[in-house]
């Protein structure tokens, strides 16, 4: 009886000392101020480094301490989560789009493109991760197509990366660059698009979780962004790099969430922060990390890391996100066309 | 005890079963084990070592002790209405339980983000009281809790059927009051079931993954659970950090079913002892 009585005791007590604990703060003081980062998954080696310069500077600066907490998620999941309600002071994403988003929602107010580079604070390219030593002899896009080539890259609807994969591809064919594909030809190109998507074996979450399954062993190629395949490398891993003659140049846009840094009061350390991301040595920390740069001295260092490309193209050349979301990633767009024509086996 | 002589067939299938279970489970734990400890055992003590996953690991705990907590008194509770009261709705109640079972995590962390983000009409209410429950760990709690619902309910209905009422309406015929036969009659026979149930919820809690990521964000140090560690250590190709993580984790989840079932056995063998003295 006793005993029942203490097991209740402790039980209760339990409970009172677990709930107590309560959720965590984003409250500031005067001498530590709190900013949360979410960001898109590929460049989170590049700011684990920068992060601690970063906070260095500022402490400098101001004598006050940055905490930061940061969130890595598929693009299009952490544009989403923001627009939910995650109160994030400053987003690194993969594309426009996901800004847009958020801006959409009311919580970006500001015009977060009128800086020198447009807001974009990273380029890199679509590219190819093959298997050590070039096994099937992948040169271009049109090897994709082959039907001994099991293809690996991440779903549209979840990542960013996997839309840059699908303009990249489809860019190419529509400007002639892709053997035996008619350029010019919309048609010709989609059908492009279903012979690749077609071979495509798994279709990941984002753009990481993808080329870590490439690792695993799943798949002879993986569409994938330039950078990934070089911070891969960098891990040990002996996958190589193709660079096809024609595709779309990436850029990775960062901005200020107008609403969340007013409701924590933390303007002005993310504001901070984000210029910092542009100066010389960030730059060239995310040029060490595989993405192409934005900050002309940085980009001049790295310019032997990062060859040319012989037909670049960006989303201009589509007209600009807001019509790529309709006519290729809307439920009436070409990829839906095509990936249904996929999984109905044409 | 007689044990019967054993043909070779018997043999064989003993054989096929052992190593079956080998296969499908011992396997993998020591790929895990070997991952983990493939430089040696003291960068896999060291990987582990740094605050950030302690602090994933006490989010865990402090999530899954206090689901496991309510579990005990409401599943336990809403267990004995469904077997001992009629009400209207019974049916319909007894139906709901069981959708956790059904619907994926992840939908679960989704729903939860409807109903508590910020195009949620709740929104502004929680706002104005600065209470935050997507995004942090109040919504992760209930994620938990939601996914893990059934399993006190589902173990502890049967064991409830089963009470020995005779025993009951003898202790009341004696003048016993209610609380006394609920704690000397009743809550002895629930004991065991009550183990049990705790152990499932408790393992399912600590394992949940898809509804803590949605509802969470998987912000590092702050909404970050250890699976969710381990998930991000493995994208971080941080391998011996992720496998070594895994690893105690998983080793703590069977000390937890081990522990489980020794106090279950300890008290099923006193009831049998108590069970003879009786009969004397």
């Amino acid at each position: 009886m006793k005993k029942t009585i203490k097991y209740v005791i402790i039980a209760v007590v339990l409970a009172v000392f677990v709930s107590g604990c309560g959720g965590g703060s984003t409250t500031s003081s005067e001498d530590e101020v709190r900013i949360v980062l979410g960001a898109y998954t590929t460049p989170r080696e590049a700011y684990g480094e920068i992060i601690p310069l970063f906070q260095a500077y500022w402490e400098a600066e101001t004598g006050q301490r940055v905490i930061f907490e940061e969130s890595y998620l598929g693009s299009g999941a952490q544009s989403r989560a923001v627009v939910e309600g995650f109160e994030a002071d400053v987003v690194a994403l993969s594309l426009e789009a996901d800004v847009t988003r958020i801006q959409n929602a009311g919580l970006i107010t500001h015009d977060w493109k009128a800086g020198e580079h447009g807001g974009i604070v990273t380029t890199s390219i679509v590219a190819f991760a093959v298997r050590k030593g070039n096994p099937k002899g992948v040169g271009d896009w049109h090897d994709l197509a082959r039907p001994d080539i099991e293809v690996v890259t991440p779903n549209p609807n979840m990542s960013g990366g996997a839309m840059w994969n699908i303009l990249g591809l489809y860019g190419a064919a529509v400007r002639g660059h892709v053997e035996g594909v008619a350029g010019g030809d919309p048609e010709a190109a989609a059908e492009f698009l279903r012979q690749v998507l077609t071979n495509v074996s798994v279709m990941d979450k984002s753009a990481r979780e993808s080329i870590l399954n490439y690792e695993m062993g799943i798949g002879d190629l993986a569409i994938t962004y330039e950078n990934e395949v070089l911070v891969g490398r960098n891990s040990g891993q002996e996958y190589e790099l193709v660079i096809p003659t024609s595709t779309i140049l990436i850029e990775n846009p960062v901005a200020v969430v107008d609403a969340n840094v007013d409701k924590h009061g933390t303007r002005e350390v993310a504001e901070a922060f984000v210029e910092f991301l542009f100066t010389r040595e960030a730059q060239e920390i995310y040029a060490q990390h595989g993405l192409r740069v934005v900050n002309p001295e940085a980009a001049a260092a790295s310019a032997s890391l990062y060859p040319p490309v012989e037909d670049l193209f960006t989303v201009v050349y589509f007209g600009g996100w807001d019509v790529i979301m309709v006519d290729f990633f809307g439920p009436e767009g070409i990829y839906n066309n095509v990936i249904l024509q996929v999984h109905r086996g044409e | 005890m007689n044990q019967e002589k054993k043909g070779l067939g018997a043999w064989v299938l003993i054989a096929v079963m052992v190593i079956y279970v080998i296969i499908l489970i011992v396997g993998p734990i020591i790929a895990l084990a070997s991952g983990a400890f493939q430089d040696g055992v003291v960068p896999a003590v060291r990987s582990i070592s740094s605050g950030v996953f302690a602090q994933s690991l006490v989010l865990t705990l402090r999530i899954s002790v206090l689901v496991v907590v309510i579990q005990l008194l409401l599943g336990t509770m809403i267990a004995w209405m469904l077997v001992r009261h009629a009400f209207v709705g019974k049916s319909l109640l007894n139906g709901l339980i069981d959708i956790p079972f059904a619907v994926s995590p992840v939908v679960v962390g989704y729903m939860l983000l409807l109903l508590f983000g910020r195009n949620s009409p709740l929104f502004p209410l929680l706002d104005r009281w600065d209470y935050r429950v997507a995004f942090d760990t109040p919504g992760m709690f209930l994620a938990t809790l939601f996914v893990c619902f059934p399993f006190m309910i589902r173990e502890m209905v049967p064991v409830i059927q089963n009470l020995d009422r005779q025993q009951e309406f003898a202790a009341a015929t004696l003048g016993a009051s209610s609380w006394t036969r609920f704690w000397r009659i009743i809550f002895p026979q629930l004991k065991s079931g009550l183990i049990y149930g705790m152990t499932l919820t408790l393992a399912r809690a600590i394992g949940e993954f898809g509804a803590v990521l949605v509802i969470g964000g998987g912000v590092q140090g702050r909404t970050e659970t250890a699976t969710l560690f381990i998930f991000r250590a493995l994208e971080e190709r941080r391998y011996i950090e992720a496998y070594s993580a895994a690893l105690l984790l998983g080793a703590f989840s069977v000390l937890i079913v081990f522990l489980a079932d020794g106090l279950k056995r300890s008290h099923e063998k006193k009831q049998m002892i108590s069970a003879e003295v009786n009969t004397l």
